[in-house]
């Protein structure tokens, strides 16, 4: 019954009702503006909200959070400019519909199984917390390498047409990721006597460079030709269409969920791994991947949205943050007196059915919200692009500003733009990129760690590789991927379906 | 699929500088720790710059095979006048952004921009550069705090002055 209660806590009390509804409306459309970050968002709330009561403000950053997730991918699919590294993947095929006339069906999906993704995250919150951060606190660095590595062979994924220029722009990522001081031993890499490269290069402004700037460019080739009148008939998905897919999104949003609730990653790479498993699993899909699949949209958007759910599982189970939003949010919580962990937990379980009930009620409302106002966002794209892409631009030039207050990453954002529109002309795939860029701490630091831990010797990592069942695990759906992609594989998968 | 495509104008350019920057790179990553261990801060740099190189090798030798395109031009089909105005007109915004403030380079920016690409009335174009930079200030500067530079114009003097009236 207390349970009960406190659930039911958000959507009995009005003023609270009230601001997880404020709170996702403009959550959807901080994240849809590239340089308003979520995790912006909530930093500043914490300061609006330190004289609150502990429930409204907590309502209100999870209302943000929530509709912030969702947001990244209006922009992603209407401009091909991700509102948030999350809404990376959704690009590659979101874009490609819009070019098509169906943005608006488009966002009805998104808008769909984004809500399946969160509620199953959420489920996962609730029911099965103390296990899921039980498995996830198992987790030693060779892991996170592994789980590195598993992120990396996306590449394939992501690379169009040529897997050798895929694989090119990866390693580039990752060397940009590399940029800067070593955290470990504070030794410069690649920083060639310039001050400001210490800090590493902004992957917001790489972000917003290489999908914002260089889209525009590309875009000038055609800067008179009208823009496609986007069919707006059908915004909310048939039940057929979301029963096709459903398998998929649950299986996307297990991935988003457990991905989530690992400390150090999020739903941006979450994303990404539910991308590339659809691109895998899906066997002839309608229209193919990168040209508007379905597919391409229902696995990284139920991912994402399904990691929220599993960013707050080590959150409240062990007090250590999933993502850089829930890092914020234990700052709130510490702020009003609670000590987020396990002995929160036992000591006041009320806070985390609060909690559970005010994510499930966010959710409601991004699927509200997000269902409407469609037709009058997809206006944008049918604005005429001599108009369009000089906004894009200031869009771009203040986003990638906004985020260290920094001409330094404007200049960065127009290095990047301009070297991203070449690398497009010449057939180079952008996205693994940005891939690389993610990765690239998780892999560097996490190979160190491991291989600091077996005493500098290779022979010592394999071994704890081999006699860890989860290391085990993960180290034989690395070498499967990398099988899957042989040709022999494709050819022995061919003779089976034929 | 690659190798059946002619070569653009410019590819041959691009992908040698790209050879040419992987394998700057890659002695820059061999010059942060060499092979001193497996740990070293130089490892995953020397990797990764090291699968640049020879895939930057590889798309080389495969655009080098290819007979170059007799129907496209750098100038018509790579970078036409609007994209290297737009790239100048992105470099001038970053340079004055700081002297002049984001008010004034943001409506310059759009005015010049809009009035270059469409054609469209000076009337038009200054409404729209000033319309767009009013809703881009409210939602970064007003509702999220976001410090924009104030060059020439005295913004804190003005939102103080409009706190004052409310």
């Amino acid at each position: 019954m207390d349970i009960l209660s406190n659930l039911l806590m958000p959507v009995v009390d009005l003023k609270l009702l009230g601001l997880i509804a404020v709170g996702t409306f403009a959550g959807i459309y901080v994240g849809a503006i590239p340089g308003l970050s979520v995790t912006m968002a909530v930093s500043i709330l914490i300061s609006f909200t330190f004289s609150w009561d502990v429930y409204p403000a907590l309502a209100l950053m999870i209302g943000i959070y929530m509709g912030g997730v969702y947001g990244g991918s209006r922009t992603a699919i209407l401009l091909n400019i991700p509102g948030a590294p999350s809404a990376i993947a959704t690009a590659m095929d979101g874009f490609p519909l819009a070019q098509q006339g169906r943005a608006g069906e488009a966002i009805g999906i998104v808008t769909v199984v984004s809500f399946i993704g969160g509620f199953i995250g959420i489920l996962a919150l609730a029911l099965f917390a103390p296990s899921l951060s039980d498995f996830a606190i198992r987790f030693q660095p060779r892991d996170f390498m592994l789980l590195a590595v598993m992120g990396i062979l996306l590449v394939g994924s992501l690379s169009g047409e040529s897997l050798v220029k895929g694989v090119f722009s990866g390693a580039l990522g990752i060397a940009i990721g590399a940029v800067g001081m070593d955290p470990l031993t504070v030794q410069d890499r690649f920083v060639f006597g310039i001050d400001e490269l210490r800090g590493g290069v902004s992957f917001v402004a790489v972000m917003i460079g290489m999908f914002g700037v260089a889209e525009a460019l590309s875009q000038l080739h055609s800067v008179n030709t009208p823009a496609v009148k986007q069919k707006i008939s059908r915004i909310i998905p048939a039940w057929p269409m979301v029963r096709k897919h459903l398998p998929l999104g649950l299986q996307t949003s297990t991935i988003g969920t457990i991905v989530g609730a690992l400390p150090g990653t999020g739903g941006d790479i979450a994303a990404l791994m539910a991308y590339d498993y659809a691109k895998r699993t899906t066997r002839n899909p309608e229209t193919p991947f990168g040209k508007g699949a379905v597919e391409g949209l229902v696995a990284p958007e139920t991912a994402n949205n399904a990691a929220v759910g599993g960013a707050f599982i080590p959150m409240m189970t062990l007090g250590i943050p999933g993502d850089a939003v829930t890092a914020i949010m234990i700052g709130a919580l510490f702020i009003h007196g609670l000590n987020p962990g396990p002995m929160l937990m036992v000591e006041q379980p009320h806070m985390f059915w609060f909690i559970v009930g005010s994510l499930m009620l966010a959710n409601c409302f991004m699927l509200l919200f997000g269902l409407t106002g469609i037709k009058l966002f997809v206006k944008i794209v049918e604005l005429p692009r001599t108009v369009l892409i000089p906004v894009i631009l200031v869009l771009s030039i203040v986003g990638a500003y906004a985020v260290n207050n920094s001409v330094t990453d404007v200049y960065w954002m127009l290095g990047f733009g301009v070297f991203g529109y070449f690398m497009k002309e010449y057939g180079y795939p952008l996205g693994p990129i940005i891939l690389g860029v993610i990765l690239s701490r998780l892999l560097d630091d996490n190979w160190r760690r491991a291989i600091i831990s077996e005493q500098e010797s290779f022979g010592g990592l394999m071994r704890g590789i081999v006699s860890s069942p989860l290391s085990l695990c993960l180290f034989t759906v690395v070498v499967l991927i990398i099988l899957s992609s042989t040709p022999a594989w494709k050819m022995l998968r061919r003779k089976r379906t034929a | 699929m690659q190798s059946s495509r002619n070569r653009r104008p410019g590819e041959l350019g691009f992908n040698l500088f790209l050879f040419g920057v992987s394998l700057f790179l890659f002695y820059s990553a061999y010059g942060i720790s060499g092979f001193e261990a497996l740990s070293a801060p130089g490892v995953v740099p020397m990797a990764t710059t090291a699968v640049m190189f020879l895939s930057a090798g590889r798309i080389l030798w495969d655009v080098l095979r290819r007979p170059a395109s007799d129907t496209e031009t750098l100038a018509r089909d790579i970078i036409p006048l609007p994209i290297i105005v737009t790239i100048v007109m992105i470099a001038l915004y970053a340079v004055l952004l700081r002297p002049l403030g984001f008010i004034p380079t943001s409506v310059l920016f759009l005015f010049v921009m809009i009035r270059y690409l469409s054609g469209h009335s000076l009337g038009f174009c200054l409404g729209t550069a000033a319309g767009t930079v009013a809703l881009i200030y409210l939602i970064f500067r007003l509702i999220f705090s976001v410090l924009m530079p104030q060059g020439i114009v005295p913004e804190g003097e003005i939102i103080a002055w409009i706190s004052s009236i409310f």
